[in-house]
């Protein structure tokens, strides 16, 4: 067989050539995104006031001004990150926060933990008061196209609650479900539908549609920004058909963050248990999340607990803790500038030295 | 706040899409164009293309088709917008009218879905059962076509293919039945599939081919009775149809990529196809008839016809013309000859249409010092690269000029030749006349010996019977223009002198004060017919034939004195039949009749160089639909001259202007000459066609550019021009271009001549050694040096020097290997007082992500000669320069930086900013630079000159993808991002907290529908000309890929809050074609956001104001509310908006 022909227009990776393109009518944007998300530069590192215990998970405050962390000792702190400076800081758990999350308008705050009661709870924002509990509920989130909902996880159940009288409205057993170690039910970007525990539930009848195969043991999946279809581990299901669409072997074992624009996930590790302890990688991926080809693996160098997207995907969120799980030794929530080069400044260093060995 | 005004000067030129068909009737064969907003529909006729509607959408297209509807006996249009607007047109006539119908329009949008990376696709069966859409990744839509509905409502079919490269419905075939193309891991491959219109989906795959060529990526249906589909690759074409599959690969379509086809027979024998490089190739299939009859492909053919304008769409019109219509070059209409020119090629280019796209880079010159801006931009890419000169207005080419002052009045005679030609030029002064003979090019005062010359000539021309009249204070005299002699002499009855006149060719008026007089010329002899008194003093006379062919005129126009009036009189009897009072104090100095467009009007000149028109009705002399104009601030002369066969009227002023129409509509066009007190048509043996122009000391003989609003020269050359500067000192442009070389067994060769290499004068920088292979660039620059592959095309990267009078290349610099110029300025730097042309380069190596490294290099041009001053190595590319308090600014990378000019002729980094992606953009004013990033939106800097450093003054924390930034004022930003936006952002320094400070907001959106390239500030027209309605401030314009240019400026709050009122009324009454909302249309629109536009007035909408209907304009105005004399608020009328709007098209 003739060897086949190579395209003659081929992709521009040098931003170089494609800066001219653009200017001449063709776009690169996918490409464009994918050099944004290879580059990441650090701008601000948010320290424990006191030294004793860590981070254990970030969320930027709508406005992108500010984050809020959760920390083992069941506090839960808000940073100004221009600053750097602690704004407000409350008590919420009596245990190591698990996950946190601010609704869209500020106003409210979900928070979980891993032991003590409650083990969840959803704040007021305007004064850090407890608006509800969920004594049980070791997971929970806001509905999504509407946040007048919060969908909590107990094991394989999924209960969706009234967001402002803190009833159960409906709960989502699976009849049979794929017992995964960490399920974490999620509604469907229009709310329409429900994933939990591999099962994916209409949520208006709350019948149960499909279950997903089950190829891996610790997670269920979360929807793809696009409606179409599921990242569950490494694969990808198309909710029309619930065909297997693509194998993504690099989002193995890993929480998939998908940035609100510009079509990219983030995805970290999660803790890998060995010998009762648990260990983290030192690194975050970026995938594409239309064709989910690799984009870059970032090495921060410390032990990512947590990361957190802003709302332009300008800048990310990290939790870095250096050390063992259960006591790190040096923990810091650090701020990135998605896109910009870490060594910038370096450059100007080594220019001066070049400067002075010139002179 | 801000407040802006945004308008396009120049439409969008590049053409995305054509069709051929009947549309505006069963008989008419139509070419319908689109560019980008725009649909232009021109009729073909034997004389060639003949505009006759444009139509602009608010939408940009994406897809264009023309379809035959059953029972139909003419083609419907449809069309989907890149917003997912689709609509089928209709144009039906009614007498000279056009009107386009929307029969039926819809949003084919999903909520959810992954728009393919091969763009919107859409199909017609060519049964018109059925339209095919292809939006999203594994979806199809349909919408079928089988009953009137109003609303086009698409079903959805799942795809199993995902990435399908093309889609085309086949010929044949019972059922709708689609053939694609798809990739998957394993390679592309060929399917097709039956549609079910009733169960709304795919029923059986009647045929398949797997794996075709890898780059396989164009279908041509076949029509019956063959049937099935070609499939055009790289390399091959394969024509399959499902049981026979033939396939051919002809070497010549390996060059480059075939990306358009049009079928030019019915039964679809014979197709063209185009490639990018502009070559026009002829598809055969080759037919043999089998036993039962039928025929069969048995073989392809294909043969190089020529070469055309790099295609973006081919159309067949009808015996063997086409039209090409191009993105990156003019577009043409060829015609196909069926024997070969002497260069082997079959194709004759009949016409060529301008095109600016793309606009890469411009730059706003004043090259003649009038005060009135030209832009010279670097358009269109690869061999369609040329650089465009455009001026408002009309140019005039001088061909001769005398020195001649105090001419009071001009006309050219034919007297004693065979008279085909003028020869004879009548001037006349201060109480005398001369006549000047022209022979050959040479001028000789002479006599004409019936001719008085001891007196001022009123008027004089060649009349009737080979005649000559000459009309003088004291008589008309009629002079044998064969044997010049005196033959009749008429007097005024009274002792009053003559004092105004007007003759065509068989009649004459005359006026002594108040008296008029009709005079009609006869052989031998004048014949008086008719005289009447009116009340008032004449000030200005016309009988100028009305209508085509006519020679003499049944009216009289007569302006008058005192009464500041307008009156139509009948002959011979001289009756008033239709009196305009025009108001004011202002004395009528000029009135014409004349024909436009078959439709005729009385200009009425005013004094104070205002104008007056109306609508004259030939038979009753009634006028109607009065208007106003201001061409100029002296008293205005009007004459009628021909260009190209149109009648135009000259309008004689301190701001010369041509008048004609276009579209029914009245355009007035500045003609750059400063002034012009008098003139007249002369088309003399030497001087064809031209205009005899007489100015305050001389008279200049000159040939008029083809009428048009924006003037535009094309300077080709061959290669891709990317920046451009200007540099006043040494009378040049720096270009950067860049030309393809094609490595061959001889090493590295230009593919074609063009303006780097036609030049005499040529440097090369040194491809080694200047740039120090220094430790941390070995690995990005080690792959450069090596051979590039046989046959692999290489930019090369040029600075040319060209003369900004004859345009010439005067030297060409060639770069480096890999080397290539992205930024070019021209400036002083320091103390030093030469001028530099300094360039911002880049290595690119195509497997970095980006430049590591780059230089500045510093050139003079002085003594026709380039000499290079200095280099500075950078790391990284430098995307965009700027002098800045006499430094040099550079955006390398993703930093910006400062370099001083020492002493020693070198640059030295003083500061460096660092808080971007790439900062692609940078503009100064003061000490504040504006940064324009990549993603991240704009960045003001402020230099602190005591520290030596840069401050971080304020930004935008929007993510905007830049393509151009622009300092509008101090606090003040324009952008443009790659969604085809402009927003407007402020900087708020009053604001006390910090946060609030360094946080622009974003004040003013709005969708302008192409990408802007670049930002300029200037303007296309004389500044402060006259009194304006409409007071803007500053003007800045962009130039787009799309190849228009626009501009915005900045209006009063007030006067936003009218304009805005007025567009939201206009946006109601305009039915838009097609019914997508204007609102829709201009929101600000990006991948993640739609918000409604803000903070600009969309002029487009705006001056449309003009061309509606009176009932319209009456429907706009009714209850609209102005602000008025004394800041009072009043009733605005039709005719104070038409003012308005009126001068706002005067400031492009």
């Amino acid at each position: 067989k003739c060897p086949d022909p190579k395209p003659k227009i081929q992709t521009a990776s040098n931003f170089a050539l494609r800066s001219v393109r653009r200017q001449v009518g063709y776009q690169s944007k996918a490409l464009d995104r994918k050099f944004i998300h290879s580059r990441f530069c650090p701008v601000q590192t948010i320290r424990l006031p006191n030294d004793d215990g860590f981070y254990t998970c970030v969320r930027f405050l709508p406005g992108d001004q500010s984050i809020v962390a959760g920390a083992d000792s069941g506090d839960i702190r808000i940073f100004n990150i221009h600053t750097g400076n602690e704004e407000a800081s409350f008590s919420a758990h009596d245990s190591y926060v698990l996950h946190t999350e601010p609704s869209r308008d500020g106003q409210l705050l979900i928070s979980c933990s891993t032991w003590g009661r409650p083990l969840s709870a959803l704040w007021s924002m305007n004064g850090y008061e407890m608006k509800h509990t969920f004594g049980n509920e070791e997971y929970m989130e806001f509905s999504k196209a509407i946040q007048d909902k919060l969908i909590a996880t107990k094991g394989e159940a999924a209960t969706i609650y009234d967001i402002n009288t803190g009833t159960a409205i409906k709960s989502l057993v699976p009849t049979v479900g794929n017992q995964y170690t960490r399920n974490k039910a999620t509604f469907s970007p229009y709310d329409d539908l429900v994933l939990c525990d591999g099962v994916i539930f209409d949520v208006n009848s709350g019948k149960q549609i499909h279950k997903l195969d089950k190829l891996n043991q610790t997670q269920s999946g979360v929807f793809h920004p696009n409606g179409l279809e599921i990242v569950s581990n490494t694969e990808v299901w198309d909710i029309r058909t619930f065909q297997l669409l693509k194998t993504v072997p690099i989002l193995n074992h890993s929480q998939v963050i998908f940035a609100p624009i510009n079509n990219t996930i983030y995805a970290i590790s999660l803790e890998q248990e060995e010998d009762d302890d648990q260990t983290f990688e030192t690194s975050f991926k970026t995938v594409d999340a239309t064709d989910y080809s690799s984009i870059a693996t970032f090495d921060v160098k410390r032990n990512v607990y947590d990361l957190a997207v802003n709302h332009f995907d300008t800048q990310i969120a990290i939790v870095e803790n250096l050390g063992v799980y259960h006591a790190p030794q040096e923990s810091v929530v650090r701020i990135y500038d998605v896109g910009r080069k870490r060594d910038d400044e370096d450059e100007q260093e080594e220019e001066e030295e070049d400067d002075d060995e010139n002179d | 706040m801000a407040f802006h005004y945004v308008v396009t000067a120049h439409k969008p030129t590049a053409v995305t899409s054509c069709v051929t068909g009947n549309f505006t009737s069963p008989n008419d064969l139509n070419l319908i164009v689109a560019k980008n907003s725009r649909l232009e529909i021109y009729l073909v006729t034997p004389e060639g293309l003949r505009p006759i509607k444009e139509v602009g959408l608010y939408g940009k297209v994406a897809v264009m088709k023309l379809y035959r509807p059953q029972q139909e006996n003419k083609d419907y249009l449809f069309i989907v917008t890149m917003r997912y607007h689709a609509m089928i047109l209709e144009c039906v006539s009614d007498d000279d009218n056009l009107e386009i119908i929307t029969k039926a329009h819809g949003n084919v949008a999903d909520r959810i879905g992954k728009p393919s990376d091969t763009g919107i696709i859409a199909v017609i069966d060519p049964r018109a059962r059925v339209i095919g859409l292809r939006l999203y990744d594994g979806l199809f839509k349909i919408i079928p076509l089988d009953k009137e509905n109003s609303e086009l409502k698409a079903s959805s079919i799942r795809m199993d293919e995902l990435q399908v490269t093309d889609v085309e419905f086949l010929h044949g075939c019972a059922n709708p039945t689609i053939v694609l193309i798809h990739q998957d891991v394993n390679g592309r491959h060929v399917k097709t599939h039956e549609i079910s219109l009733r169960d709304k989906e795919f029923v059986k795959i009647p045929w398949r081919q797997d794996n075709v060529e890898t780059e396989a990526s164009m279908i041509i249906p076949v029509p019956s009775p063959l049937c099935g589909a070609i499939i055009v690759g790289q390399e091959s074409i394969l024509y399959h149809d499902g049981m026979t599959s033939v396939a051919v690969a002809p070497p010549i379509i390996k060059q480059s990529t075939i990306i358009c086809y049009a079928k030019v027979d019915p039964s679809g024998l014979r197709y063209l196809l185009g490639d990018m490089a502009g070559h026009l190739f002829m598809l055969f299939l080759d037919v043999e008839t089998k036993g039962d009859g039928s025929d069969v492909v048995k073989d392809l053919k294909v043969e190089l016809l020529g070469e055309i304008s790099s295609p973006e769409c081919i159309t067949y019109l009808d015996n063997g013309v086409l039209y090409i219509g191009s993105r990156m070059g003019d577009s043409q209409l060829v015609k196909l000859n069926t024997k070969a020119d002497d260069n082997g090629s079959y194709v004759t280019i009949m016409e060529s249409f301008t095109n600016l796209a793309p606009i890469m880079d411009m730059c706003v010159v004043d090259l003649e010092r009038q005060g009135q801006g030209q832009l010279v931009t670097c358009s269109g890419a690869y061999k369609e690269g040329s650089l465009r000169i455009i001026r408002n207005g009309i140019g005039i080419q001088e061909h001769a000029s005398i020195d001649l002052p105090g001419i009071k009045g001009m006309w050219a005679l034919t007297v004693a030749s065979d008279g085909k030609h003028d020869n004879t030029l009548v001037l006349a002064f201060v109480g005398q006349t001369r006549v000047l003979s022209l022979n050959g090019e040479e001028v000789e005062e002479t006599e004409i010996a019936g001719f008085t010359s001891d007196q001022q000539t009123f008027y004089c021309g060649n009349v009737r019977y080979e005649q000559i009249i000459q009309v003088t204070p004291v008589s008309a005299r009629l002079v044998s223009a064969q044997n010049k002699t005196l033959v009749a002499e008429w007097k005024p009855p009274t002792e009053k002198n003559i004092s105004v006149v007007a003759s065509n060719s068989e009649q004459v008026v005359v006026s002594t004060g108040s008296d008029l007089y009709y005079i009609e010329i006869h052989q031998n002899e004048l014949i008086m017919k008719g005289h009447t008194t009116l009340n008032v003093e004449i000030a200005c006379l016309d009988i100028s034939p009305l209508g085509n062919n006519a020679t003499s005129s049944q009216l009289v126009a007569v302006g008058l004195w005192t009464d500041i009036s307008a009156c139509i009189l009948k002959l011979p009897d001289l009756a008033e039949v239709y009196k305009e009072n025009l108001g004011g104090e202002i004395i009528p100095r000029s009135v014409l009749m004349t024909t436009f467009e078959n439709h005729t009007y009385l200009l009425c000149a005013l004094g104070d160089g205002s104008m007056f028109y109306f609508s004259l009705h030939r038979e009753s002399g009634v006028l109607t639909d009065k208007k106003k104009v201001t061409l100029g601030t002296q008293p205005t002369a009007l004459r009628t001259f021909k260009s190209l066969s149109t009648t135009n009227v000259f309008a004689c002023s301190d701001r010369p202007t041509v008048i004609y129409s276009s579209n029914h509509k009245l355009v007035f066009s500045n003609v750059n000459m400063k002034e012009v007190n008098h003139m007249c048509s002369l088309n003399a043996e030497a001087f064809p066609d031209s205009l005899a122009l007489a100015t305050d000391t001389s008279v200049t003989i000159g040939t008029i550019d083809e009428i048009q609003k924006l003037h535009i020269r094309t300077v080709a050359l061959q290669e891709s021009p990317r920046r451009i500067a200007y540099q006043e000192q040494s009378q040049t442009f720096g270009v950067v271009s860049v030309r393809m070389d094609i490595q061959d067994s001889t090493g590295l060769n230009p593919a074609r001549p063009s303006a780097s290499t036609m030049t005499q004068s040529v440097t090369v920088s040194s491809s080694v050694g200047s740039l120090s292979l220094g430790k941390s660039s070995v690995s990005g620059i080690s792959g450069t040096n090596l051979t590039p592959e046989y046959g692999q095309e290489v930019e090369v990267h040029n600075l040319l020097i060209i003369d900004q009078h004859t345009f010439e290349v005067l030297h060409a610099h060639q770069l480096m290997q890999q080397e290539y110029a992205m930024s070019l300025i021209s400036c002083q730097l320091g103390d030093d007082p030469n001028m530099y042309y300094i360039i911002g380069t880049a290595i690119v190596n195509p497997e970095e992500s980006e430049p590591k490294q780059g230089r500045l290099l510093i050139f003079q041009w002085a003594d026709n000669k380039l000499t290079p001053i200095s280099e500075k190595e950078i790391k990284g590319a430098c995307y965009s320069l700027a002098e800045f308090n006499g430094k040099l600014l550079a955006s390398i990378n993703s930093t910006v930086r400062l370099f001083e000019w020492t002493a020693e002729k070198e640059l030295r980094l003083e500061c460096s900013h660092f808080n971007n992606i790439i900062t692609l953009y940078l503009k100064t004013k003061g000490d504040f630079v504006l940064v324009g990033d990549l993603m991240r939106s704009m960045t003001l800097l402020q230099y602190k000159t005591m520290e030596g450093s840069f401050e971080e003054i304020a930004r935008d924390y929007n993510p905007n993808w830049m393509t151009g930034v622009e300092i509008l004022d101090d606090d003040i930003f324009l952008g443009s991002e790659n969604s085809f936006n402009i927003f407007v952002c402020q900087k708020d320094s009053a604001a006390t907290a910090d946060e609030e400070r360094l946080q622009m907001q974003e004040v003013g959106q709005f969708h302008v529908g192409d990408m802007i390239n670049v930002f300029r500030h200037g303007s296309l027209v004389m500044q402060n000309l006259g009194e304006t309605s409409t007071p803007t401030t500053g003007c800045v314009l962009f130039g787009t890929v799309g190849g228009a240019i626009g501009l915005v400026t900045q209006i009063s709050s007030e006067f936003f809050d009218f304009l805005l009122e007025v567009q939201n009324r206009m946006s109601s009454i305009i039915k838009s074609v097609g019914k997508i909302e204007h609102a829709h249309w201009r929101s600000f629109h990006t991948d993640i956001k739609t918000e409604p536009c803000k903070g600009f007035i969309d002029g487009d909408l705006i001056e449309s104001f003009l061309d509606l209907s009176t009932d319209k304009m009456k429907e706009v105005v009714d209850g609209l509310q102005m602000i008025g004399d004394g800041s009072m608020r009043q009733e605005c009328t039709v005719d104070d908006l038409i003012k308005m709007v009126e001068d706002l098209t005067r400031i492009h």
